[in-house]
């Protein structure tokens, strides 16, 4: 990049890291994997951060992994979550699908736009979870899900901060 | 960014097209193995096991850190206002041996009068002792990660309780950790009865770590705050007597308890094995009989 000379000294000559194409989904996997934090919580407030992760990589970059790599990814997320196997792989699948055909109608977008569509995959997620819960017999009221909704928009900026930093650093720039 | 047509190449075209296919087999590959979770769950049992066996390993080791952590502010807490502390604990004390040589009478009479009536009592041995290392935090699901699997005896279906109360029972095992269906789940529905008159009742959890109490019967609301609800036994699975909530705020047709063994403050859990070893791990106590 042309850029890069104008950079600071340091970062003249310096490539992609070792198996840069690997580092999103891995990013991934270590964010499903943050669900073995010792955090015991008697409220399902946390955000999901695999799919915090997922978003955040593929509103960065349209290609981050091969397409078919979502299905090893959501089926990762729902093993480390203990969520029913299947649940993230056919959710993470559409999300991915939605996303692509988002991309090909939008002409532009800001920093507002991607937010808003992550909002409204964060609800559909939420809803959806929501949904298999009460399928598997533990039907909750909808609102008991708005905290942990709430939350996951709030954190969203800062995955997909993290996200553009870590994509900064496997490109080497 | 994928536009409609990736320029002229003919291959970066057939690119975008199989990635579509992939993402759509994703999607239905997803919702076969959800349908089949759903249905069977019994079909994934051994992978889930084998996942568990991966994560529990490092929230346990993460758990005795943040343990170990916490354990120095609260203990360097104990020193402040240490004084005024030591005269209520005392006063607690003294209060605390009256009512245990109470209950020891109380014991003694009980044990005299079963001798009369010639009845026996099952040993209940523990299968397995752990710690609850982990939580589904970011789930409307409340389940917990307790660190004891199978190579310690434990298996799908047993209640699980601490010296405070209940639990709540297994639900996924693997080797050297388990999953546990809290009280406070949506789905586990635990046949009771009050403590104080014995009048059936049946809890289920709230999502939020309060669970729901309704009476059986229907008729006027049998609850007081700050009553005790204990198993009933009732089903087979959860061993009668075992403490389960208090309750804290009265509604209409029943009321809302906070179980007594709170999973992020207990640190021991005991794995029992089923009441009635005839209950199958996969019918728990279902609340048709009072």
């Amino acid at each position: 990049m042309v850029r890069a000379a104008l950079g600071s000294k340091r970062k003249i000559g310096q490539g992609p890291v070792r198996f840069a194409t690997a580092v999103p989904a891995a990013s991934v996997v270590a964010a499903s994997f943050l669900c073995a934090l010792p955090i015991i919580s008697n409220f399902g407030w946390y955000p999901d951060f695999g799919f915090l992760a997922l978003l955040s990589w593929r509103l960065l970059r349209s290609d981050p992994w091969p397409a078919w790599w979502t299905l090893p990814l959501g089926l990762v997320n729902d093993l480390f979550t203990g969520a029913p196997i299947g649940l993230s792989i056919a959710l993470w699948s559409a999300t991915m699908l939605a996303l692509d055909l988002i991309d090909r109608r939008t002409m532009w977008r800001d920093y507002w736009t991607e937010w808003v569509v992550a909002a409204v995959l964060l609800a559909i997620n939420e809803a959806i979870q929501w949904k298999i819960a009460a399928v598997m017999g533990a039907s909750l009221p909808l609102r008991a899900m708005l905290p942990s909704f709430l939350v996951s928009i709030c954190i969203f900026p800062l995955a997909a901060w993290v996200v553009s930093r870590i994509d900064r650093w496997r490109l080497g720039q | 960014m994928a536009t409609a047509r990736p320029g002229w190449s003919r291959r970066a075209q057939l690119g975008l097209f199989i990635s579509f296919l992939a993402l759509i087999a994703g999607v239905i590959v997803g919702l076969i193995l959800l349908g089949l979770s759903l249905v069977a769950p019994k079909t994934f049992q051994g992978v889930r096991g084998a996942a568990l066996d991966v994560t529990a390993p490092v929230t346990g080791a993460l758990h005795e850190v943040t343990d170990t952590v916490g354990g120095m502010v609260t203990g360097a807490g104990n020193y402040w206002d240490a004084a005024h502390q030591n005269s209520k604990l005392k006063a607690e004390r003294a209060q605390m041996v009256r009512q245990i040589i109470r209950a020891k009478a109380v014991l003694q009479e009980n044990q005299q009068l079963k001798a009369a009536l010639q009845l026996r009592e099952r040993s209940r041995d523990a299968v397995a002792t752990g710690r609850i290392v982990g939580s589904s935090f970011n789930s409307p699901r409340r389940f917990a990660i307790l660190s004891a699997g199978s190579s310690d005896g434990v298996r799908i279906g047993m209640p699980v309780r601490s010296p405070d109360g209940l639990v709540g029972r297994v639900i996924d095992s693997g080797m050297l950790a388990s999953r546990i269906l809290l009280v406070s789940d949506r789905a586990n529905i635990v046949p009771a009865r009050l403590l104080r008159n014995g009048i059936p009742v049946i809890s289920q959890g709230r999502g939020d770590g309060t669970v729901d109490v309704r009476p059986l019967e229907v008729g006027r609301n049998p609850f007081k705050r700050g009553d005790i609800i204990v198993t009933s036994g009732t089903g087979g699975l959860y061993p009668p007597l075992v403490p389960i909530a208090r309750i804290v705020k009265l509604d209409d047709d029943g009321a809302i308890g906070m179980p007594l063994a709170d999973p992020s403050t207990i640190s021991f859990a005991i794995v029992e094995p089923p009441f009635e070893p005839a209950a199958a791990a996969d019918n728990p106590a279902e609340p048709d009989a009072p």
